[in-house]
């Protein structure tokens, strides 16, 4: 001990580092690692049990209705619902759920634990995190939306005969999926701008929630406030109903005022319907508008809409600071 | 300020306190009494939640925590005269330093609100920033004003975890010479860290903890001198090293001797023999001494010691 | 048992700077919505059922006050500031009631009040906006006392505060008429319906079932909470 004690200055000791000249994997190989982390993320890998409930019940919750089709129609009824409306009620509502607790998973968490400086002191320009974020969320909404499509599918031509039918079964497939691609893209995108605001989860959960809840609500209100009795004039009922609850009122179809095709423009739900009435889907159904003329205003709006949240996310992540 | 001679102990019976497989703190039995008392370990030791037990926010899974032979947890009244500063940042920002004092002396019901805020204010050097908000106080700052609200009834007990944590060394000398006189006038403090310096300096008595066990007790160098294990080092000046180095060796006491240009390293396991003997053998040999220290008598050289054992 | 300076830190730690504006702006909404609906519609019957029922009850006031009541105690406990107040000797059943009654007040200004103005704004519907008020006062007290008691005893108050709202209340209530039993907007109707019978309300409860449930329901949470503060333990890794 005294020798060393008394020798002067110090020795580093050669534990057999060095240093790495070789390739690297450039930019894009880290927004890959990252969107795909954080489409694991979205379902809760990588994570407890705990964090897996959320996704997996909102999963099964939307393949129900599959579920359910498939066996009336082996009991020989017509497949129970279609591929581009399915079940617009629980569709609606389990996707808020599915949004509002999972994108503030992807971002909030980050904030919270300021990490944001380790991800941006790595070769990645500022706009790549929230891209490869967006990505990932994007991708796990997608899933979100057409595992139960294809469910359906399956459950259907299993149960039809005939190379006509099946194709007939496909050609309603395409649209649908096309619809949950317009969900995916821009449900990821205002779900994870508003959860980008602040690092508490349960706090983003609650403000994205609020949101969607707040929008559809003032659109359906308007919906059908604006839109004069006809014959299957169907009427949300009253205080402590569930959305789509209906009376049916009896009336006579007129022309479709204006303020009723501008109603749907105040929700990201009514807004799908809109560009989907516009694109030639036929469905009466309840709280659906009826765009007239105006389904390309409602796909504008949309864009619009897409391209603002997806400006601000990535505004909001240009200065890496620590929260 | 208030002392009437009435002090306070701490008493700890067989704590446990495990989390799921986690043993935080494994069978501690200890007594703190008035005076500063420094608990001392490397992190992941168990020290906060000794303290978190003490103060009554956590519930010892097997044992009893007592103050005064009364428990702590869940009784709120503990609190007239046990003062807590946390180890977590997180204090009302939103608020300026004196209104979180003067909010926190409101809550324990003083009879004058406005003279105790004062005084806790000063006490910790917080005068001049009272007024801004604590979102803007630097962290040395916010442990500073967590301190106030901590003082501002007046504990006999004052329990702190990692006090020193963010204070430039200005700060920690004057937090230090604090703790010092309200330990010097009777009250029991408790504080947690895991540099030894801070504790060698301040702490009468150290609880050594590590890996959740109580590790030691008492006055550092008492403890040192109880590890007999280990021999005691010494370094010795004088005028003949070498016939002293060869007079010393054939003494039972002495383990090894080492000689450099800088003078005498002498190994004892005997440390009252050594020290009884060492100037009779010097004398004996007509040797002076010109300088004899212990070497490790340091709390890092017993913490060392402790640690690796 | 109220305390004032609990009080006054809540009031000022939730009403801080921008978050006032997400508190008014669904109510602000709501107004702005009758008011654009009365110009467009003065004679209707229909819409005001649909605006002060479906936005102002079913939406603003539960959301409101999961807002308010996960905020006033939730956040504090979150960052751990709460041992500040807890680390003295008032008394957990004060800070819970105070904290109830600072959620309640404001979810009664951000939501019941709101849903007045814009009762009386809209045409023919004065009896229905003072019901209305009534419930939801009632609802605000009932909610809040339901929603701090959770931001006790979870730290996913918020997740299981939505859960409860939307899927609970929102569907499952409405389907099976048992379940109205533990439905806290169902108290709410109940107390409104007494006021104003008004088939569209689908009240389920009568007014006496609605009080006793609602009083169990408050003071039931209420005191739960406060047990559950008296054993309040910092969480945290063993270090």
């Amino acid at each position: 001990m005294s020798a060393e004690t008394q020798q002067a200055a110090g020795v580093i000791h050669d534990l057999g580092y060095r240093s790495y000249d070789g390739k690297r994997l450039g930019r894009k190989s880290i927004i890959a690692a990252l969107t795909w982390h954080s489409f694991r993320s979205a379902f809760g890998f990588g994570r407890s049990a705990k964090a897996k409930i959320v996704p997996v019940i909102a999963l099964v919750g939307l393949c129900l209705p599959a579920i359910v089709s498939a066996f009336a129609m082996s009991r020989g009824n017509p497949r129970l619902v279609d591929y581009d409306t399915y079940v617009p009620v629980l569709r609606d509502l389990l996707m808020t759920i599915f949004v509002a607790v999972q994108a503030p998973e992807l971002v909030s968490r980050d904030i919270r634990s300021h990490v944001l400086p380790l991800y941006f002191s790595r070769p990645i320009k500022p706009v790549d995190y929230p891209l490869a974020k967006y990505l990932g969320f994007t991708a796990a909404c997608l899933v979100m939306m057409e595992v139960p499509l294809l469910a359906l599918y399956a459950g259907s031509i299993a149960n039809v005969h005939g190379g006509a039918q099946v194709w007939a079964q496909t050609r309603a497939l395409i649209p649908g999926l096309l619809v949950g691609l317009m969900w995916a893209v821009v449900l990821a995108a205002i779900s994870l701008f508003i959860a980008s605001m602040t690092g508490r989860r349960a706090f983003a959960t609650g403000a994205v929630a609020i949101f969607f809840l707040l929008t559809y609500t003032l659109a359906e209100i308007l919906l059908q406030v604006e839109s004069p009795p006809d014959v299957s004039k169907v009427v949300p009922g009253g205080p402590g109903a569930p959305p789509g609850a209906v009376h049916i009122v009896q009336g006579a179809p007129a022309v479709i005022p204006l303020a009723e095709k501008v109603s749907g423009l105040f929700s990201p739900f009514t807004l799908f319907d809109g560009v989907r009435m516009w694109l030639g889907a036929t469905d009466t159904g309840d709280n659906v508008p009826k765009v007239g003329g105006f389904g390309a205003i409602y796909a504008v709006i949309l864009l619009i809409a897409l391209g603002a949240c997806l400006a601000g996310l990535a505004a909001r992540y240009r200065k890496a600071t620590l929260s | 300020m208030n002392n009437t001679g009435v002090t306070s102990t701490i008493e700890l019976t067989s704590v446990s306190r495990w989390y799921g497989n986690v043993v935080a703190v494994n069978d501690i039995t200890m007594s703190i009494g008035p005076g500063v008392t420094g608990l001392l370990g490397p992190n992941g030791a168990g020290k906060s939640t000794i303290l978190h037990m003490i103060s009554g926010f956590l519930e010892p899974s097997k044992g009893t925590v007592a103050i005064d032979g009364k428990p702590s947890w869940r009784n709120p009244d503990t609190y007239r005269s046990l003062g807590l500063v946390p180890e977590r940042d997180s204090v009302y920002a939103f608020l300026t330093g004196e209104q979180f004092v003067r909010a926190t002396a409101k809550l324990h019901k003083l009879p004058d609100i406005d003279q105790a805020t004062q005084r806790a204010i000063e006490m910790t050097e917080m005068s001049d920033a009272k007024h801004r908000k604590i979102s803007t106080y630097s962290k040395g700052m916010r442990q500073r004003i967590k301190v106030a609200a901590a003082l501002v009834h007046d504990p006999q007990v004052l329990l702190l975890d990692e006090p020193f944590n963010g204070m430039d060394p200005r700060q920690r000398l004057h937090m230090m010479d604090l703790l010092a006189k309200l330990g010097a006038e009777g009250r029991t403090i408790v504080f947690s860290s895991h540099i030894l310096e801070e504790v060698e300096r301040l702490a009468s008595t150290i609880q050594v903890m590590v890996a959740g066990r109580l590790a030691a007790s008492g006055d550092f160098r008492a403890i040192r001198r109880l590890m007999t294990s280990r021999p005691h080092v010494f370094s010795v000046r004088s005028s003949d090293d070498r016939t002293l180095a060869a007079a010393l060796v054939n003494h039972p006491y002495t383990n090894a001797v080492e000689l450099s240009a800088k003078g005498l390293q002498v190994r004892t396991s005997d440390f009252g023999a050594f020290c009884e003997q060492i100037a009779p053998v010097a004398a004996e040999q007509g040797i002076t001494i010109r300088e004899l220290l212990p070497t490790d008598e340091t709390l890092e050289s017993v913490f060392g010691y402790l640690i690796s054992s | 048992m109220f305390n004032p300076t609990v009080a006054g830190l809540t009031l000022r730690a939730t009403l801080g700077r921008r978050r006032v504006f997400l508190f008014a702006l669904p109510a602000v909404i709501l107004i702005v919505l009758t008011l654009v609906l009365r110009a467009s519609h003065p004679a209707a019957v229909v819409w005001p059922g649909a605006v002060l029922g479906d936005f102002g009850f079913s939406v603003l006031l539960p959301f409101t006050a999961l807002i308010t009541g996960t905020g006033v105690l939730g956040a504090e406990i979150d960052d751990g500031s709460v041992i500040h107040l807890l680390a003295t000797p008032v008394r957990r059943a004060d800070v819970m009631v105070t904290k109830f009654a600072v959620a309640a007040s404001l979810t009664m200004l951000f939501a019941a009040v709101p849903e007045l103005i814009a009762g009386l704004i809209a045409p023919n519907s004065g009896k229905l906006a003072v019901a209305l008020f009534v419930g939801a006062l009632v609802g605000s007290v009932i909610y809040s006392a339901a929603f701090v008691a959770l931001s006790v005893l979870t730290n996913r108050a918020i997740a299981y505060g939505l859960l409860y709202v939307l899927i609970w209340e929102g569907v499952l209530s409405n389907l099976v008429g048992g379940a109205r039993i533990l439905s806290i907007a169902h108290y709410s109707l109940g107390v409104a319906n007494a006021i104003d019978h008004d088939p569209n309300l689908r009240a389920g409860l009568t007014l006496s079932t609605s009080v006793i449930l609602g009083v169990i329901v408050t003071i039931g949470a209420l005191v739960l909470g406060a047990r559950r503060l008296a054993a309040f333990a910092i969480k945290g890794e063993p270090a």
